[in-house]
């Protein structure tokens, strides 16, 4: 039987990891290389690594630091942050990614997720969807000015056969105040994809709640190992109650 | 020394890493000299089957990597698109021919009523221990939405559960691959590489 995954997410600013609220005011929570040194020992199950600003300030990932994160990891790890090329890509995969996460050139252009799942296989790449609730609507947050609702986004990418998607809600970033339940509910219902529902994880309560409220099958956090005692491993031991299949 | 073959079709860090950890001597390499050298052969890879095979077969690999190891009796191991590529064809979009070393095919995973990719850490069911023991039963590493069909029941070397009997791992004489990623998989996949080489 399949696990259900914990992972925990790495943001990066280009210096150090920060941990934003509402994708803003990034606050520095340390050392990337350390982290994911200790996520390692603990036996997470998997790793998501952004560079949350590379896009923003039109710059590549540092390809050193990050090799020096996954020469850490003996468990599969995904980068994410300013990827618009194959070559980008290899580079990543090169150095011992796993899967790629992309956001900003998937909301420019569809045609490249395309391209860059015929040449690398839809299991290696990964879309970050961050989604803010505006009025009554779902939509895809990006600084580009692009409009876009959740459902269209999603269909494009469904298009293209994607191989997972990383579901943020902006609105619960940072906040700790439990999961947006109603959108990773909805999202679940229109992609067969596997999915990491991310953001308003701050107790246990909430995981339990997360996994036996929806189909979601992987949960990604970050606040919760920053700002509390709690590891992934006492999150599993809580699904572990609620009998949801953990890799203990 | 153990030859990873490099042929441009993604992670073979991960598998040097793993084996360094493990203390054991290996090259990322497509050079013909050393892959004849080498007392092991290793294939990773990931991505699509076609250009897996149009990969090796533009640096002559396909013929090199069969002389070494069904003539030559090479040890080998195969991971994950290095595995499927063993089979005699892949089937998306149209049949496509492999290296042919095991009978049967590789297929898309369709008709479940779980998620594809079948992607995360799933146990797996063993059913020749040669490399496996202490760690039946144990969850490894899997990404992948086509699975190898061997025509052949006797070459499964474990099996994993996903709607479907998924073949986890194949053993053929000197041959033995995994469809999931023992370099990805923590402690468990350690103990199978170690298994693997202190085992003749």
């Amino acid at each position: 039987m399949l696990k259900i995954r914990v992972i925990p997410i790495l943001t990066f600013n280009g210096f150090g990891l920060v941990k934003t609220k509402k994708f803003s005011t990034p606050r520095m929570v340390g050392n990337p290389v350390q982290a994911a040194r200790v996520y390692n020992s603990r036996g997470v199950d998997e790793l998501v690594f952004l560079d949350i600003f590379a896009s923003e300030q039109k710059r590549k990932i540092n390809l050193k630091m990050v090799g020096e994160v996954i020469k850490e990891c003996y468990m599969p790890v995904a980068i994410g942050g300013g990827i618009e090329t194959i070559d980008d890509i290899n580079d990543l995969l090169k150095i011992g990614a796993d899967k790629v996460v992309i956001k900003t050139k998937a909301l420019k252009d569809a045609a490249f997720i395309k391209q860059a799942v015929a040449f690398f296989g839809s299991q290696c790449i990964t879309i970050a969807v961050d989604v803010e609730r505006r009025n009554e609507n779902y939509m895809i947050h990006n600084k580009l000015g692009i409009e876009r609702s959740l459902k269209e986004f999603v269909s494009q990418m469904e298009d293209c056969d994607v191989g997972e998607y990383v579901l943020t809600s902006v609105d619960r970033d940072g906040m700790m105040s439990g999961f947006d339940i109603e959108l990773v509910d909805r999202f679940m219902n229109t992609t067969n994809k596997p999915v990491i529902a991310v953001a308003g994880g701050g107790d246990m309560t909430h995981y339990g709640e997360l996994f036996t409220k929806t189909k979601v099958e992987a949960v990604g956090s970050a606040s919760i190992f920053h700002f509390t005692q709690y590891t992934p491993m006492d999150i599993k031991k809580e699904l572990l109650t609620h009998q949801v299949p953990v890799r203990i | 020394m153990v030859a990873i073959i490099d042929y441009g079709m993604g992670n073979v860090a991960s598998v040097q890493k793993a084996l360094n950890f493990l203390k054991i001597e290996s090259a990322i390499t497509s050079d013909p000299e050393l892959i004849e050298k080498s007392d092991v052969i290793i294939l990773p890879g990931v991505g699509s089957f076609l250009q897996g095979m149009k990969n090796l077969k533009s640096k002559g690999l396909d013929v090199l990597l069969t002389d070494q190891v069904l003539n030559k009796k090479k040890k080998f191991l195969g991971i994950c698109l290095g595995m499927q590529l063993l089979a005699e064809a892949g089937t998306e979009p149209n049949d496509n021919p492999g290296l042919g070393w095991i009978k049967g095919k590789v297929k898309k995973i369709e008709n479940i009523p779980f998620r594809i990719p079948h992607m995360g850490w799933n146990n797996i069911n063993v059913k020749i221990d040669k490399y496996y023991s202490q760690i039946n039963e144990k969850d490894f590493y899997f990404i992948h939405s086509y699975h190898f069909v061997p025509s052949n029941s006797e070459v499964i070397a474990a099996t994993t559960n996903y709607g479907i009997e998924i073949v986890a791992s194949i053993q053929q004489d000197n041959i033995f691959a995994t469809q999931f990623h023992p370099e990805k998989s923590q402690e468990a996949g350690l103990t199978l590489l170690r298994n693997f080489f202190n085992n003749a």
